[in-house]
């Protein structure tokens, strides 16, 4: 009879480590995919600034339009990207194209000093923060779910649980990690 | 992992909290054995009373911290409309960290400081005094709101409530079973325990001790969820300079807080006592300077991806 109830107790103790171990790692899965929907607003929110900054720039600079030109392209590809490397080079293409543009700007005290541009200034940048944390906070989690994949015990459920490695979100250039100095 | 590190450091002040919590355990199973020892055990009942008492106490006080606190200090909450800027920055922070976004309010007070609570992080608020906002450029200003966010995000108020419910319960019972020694003056008659005088003196000095001692512990926990915060501001920001000079502009400032009361003095970036001749081992914050260092240190590591 105590027979019986050391086994039910041992086994009902395997249960409950093989459940919390599946929990974790369908959490930490949906933590990667949740991070990175972030970026993906976030870059949203970028991509939406874009039209009214080339507007102002252009109402100062006109004739700067091979510059316009390669912000509007890289905007444009950036909205058909969707796997992760598509997305992170898309992001650094405009991210590149936008510093372009801001240092044409830096020529025009007109225009830097126009309210229109100061606010889309504030707007910029602390969009470049949120882009970069957006990156940072969905690395993290890629940091946290590899480990778990890659170490034991975790590691045996992975595939039970269907959740593999995922690749982290690298911009190609090292300079664009870091928001683009915007002086003014 | 070198100690230095923000990664280090969050581990090794997380592992000091879990030290300090248990030795406030300790120290309670020490009141009561000295509590067995001197009066009998016709004083175990005195035991949960003392408990629940300390815990009624704190935990409406933990549980209504975001709207206690904001009337304690005078804070006023702030929508995004009345001002953007300093809501851009936390929306940064809220996206580093992965928190829910808080409530944010402001402090009429010319004095820069900052402060956080709310019991979880659903219910966070963090406040800043006008002069923070006024004083500080955006660097500083992010350093100061992910410190904020770290103690929502580490749960600091729940770790302070469970610091200050444990100081509580001892306190509660070294002065009841103080007053029972005056009242019955001296031990009772009931000798179903052990009469070794040593054991006696020892549990009267452990009694009267006691209190003091948990003042002591609950002051060092609050000081490492301080450095903690710190910490794990950086791992939210990768800008351990930013908080740096925050921390070199409150060290420089010599205003202090218009305190209402001095219960909630713990909960700011800066403590608003210093100044007053507070013992540092009664400190609710490690010296200013020490948290500047910490943070120069890593800093000096580089920067972390």
């Amino acid at each position: 009879m105590s027979n019986i109830v050391i086994i039910l107790a041992v086994a009902a103790v395997l249960v409950l480590f093989v459940v919390s171990i599946y929990n974790r790692l369908v959490r930490l899965n949906v933590s990667v995919e949740e991070a990175f929907a972030q970026i993906e607003v976030q870059l949203k929110r970028r991509s939406d600034l874009i039209p009214n900054l080339v507007e102002t720039v252009k109402g100062y600079a006109s004739h700067e339009s091979a510059t316009f030109e390669k912000v509007v392209n890289a905007r444009a590809k950036a909205t058909t990207a969707t796997t992760v490397a598509d997305v992170a080079a898309a992001d650094g293409a405009v991210t590149q194209a936008l510093r372009g543009l801001l240092a044409v700007a830096e020529g025009y005290p007109d225009l830097k000093a126009s309210t229109n541009f100061l606010a889309l200034q504030e707007e910029l940048s602390t969009t470049e923060n949120k882009v970069s944390f957006a990156r940072q906070f969905y690395n993290d989690n890629v940091r946290a779910l590899n480990t778990a994949v890659k170490t034991i015990p975790t590691s045996f459920f992975a595939g039970m649980a269907k959740v593999s490695a995922r690749t982290f979100y690298e911009v190609e250039d090292p300079q664009s990690r870091q928001a683009p100095t915007v002086k003014f | 992992m070198s100690e230095v590190s923000f990664r280090g450091m969050e581990a090794s002040n997380k592992r000091k909290t879990y030290l300090l919590l248990a030795g406030m355990g300790a120290l309670v199973w020490l009141v009561v054995y000295a509590a067995l020892t001197y009066f009998g055990s016709a004083t175990v009942g005195i035991v949960p009373i003392a408990v629940t008492i300390a815990l009624i106490s704190v935990w409406g006080s933990y549980y209504a911290s975001d709207s206690i606190v904001l009337k304690m200090t005078g804070a006023r909450e702030l929508q995004e409309s009345d001002n953007p800027k300093l809501f851009n920055l936390i929306h940064e922070v809220v996206i580093a960290s992965g928190l829910p976004m808080p409530k944010v309010a402001v402090v009429v007070d010319t004095a820069p400081n900052a402060f956080a609570t709310g019991r979880n992080p659903e219910h966070a608020v963090i406040a800043f005094t006008t002069g923070i906002l006024d004083v500080m450029d955006r660097d500083q200003l992010q350093g100061v709101i992910a410190h904020e966010m770290s103690h929502v995000g580490n749960r600091d108020t729940l770790v302070s409530a469970v610091a200050a419910t444990t100081a509580g319960a001892i306190a509660i019972l070294s002065d009841m079973l103080t007053r029972m020694m005056w009242f019955s003056g001296g031990r009772r008659d009931d000798r179903d325990n052990n009469s070794n005088p040593v054991a006696l003196i020892v549990s009267l000095v452990i009694l009267i001790l006691a209190p003091i001692a948990a003042m002591l512990l609950k002051s060092a926990v609050s000081r490492r969820r301080e450095a903690l915060a710190d910490a794990t501001a950086v791992s939210f920001t990768r800008n351990p300079a930013g908080l740096r000079s925050a921390l070199e502009v409150l060290a420089a400032d010599s205003t202090v807080v218009r305190q209402r009361s001095t219960a909630v003095a713990h909960i700011w970036i800066e403590s608003p006592l210093d100044g007053k001749a507070v013992s540092r081992l009664f400190a609710t914050h490690p010296p200013i300077e020490e948290r500047i260092a910490a943070l120069r240190a890593m800093e000096s590591l580089g920067p972390v991806s």
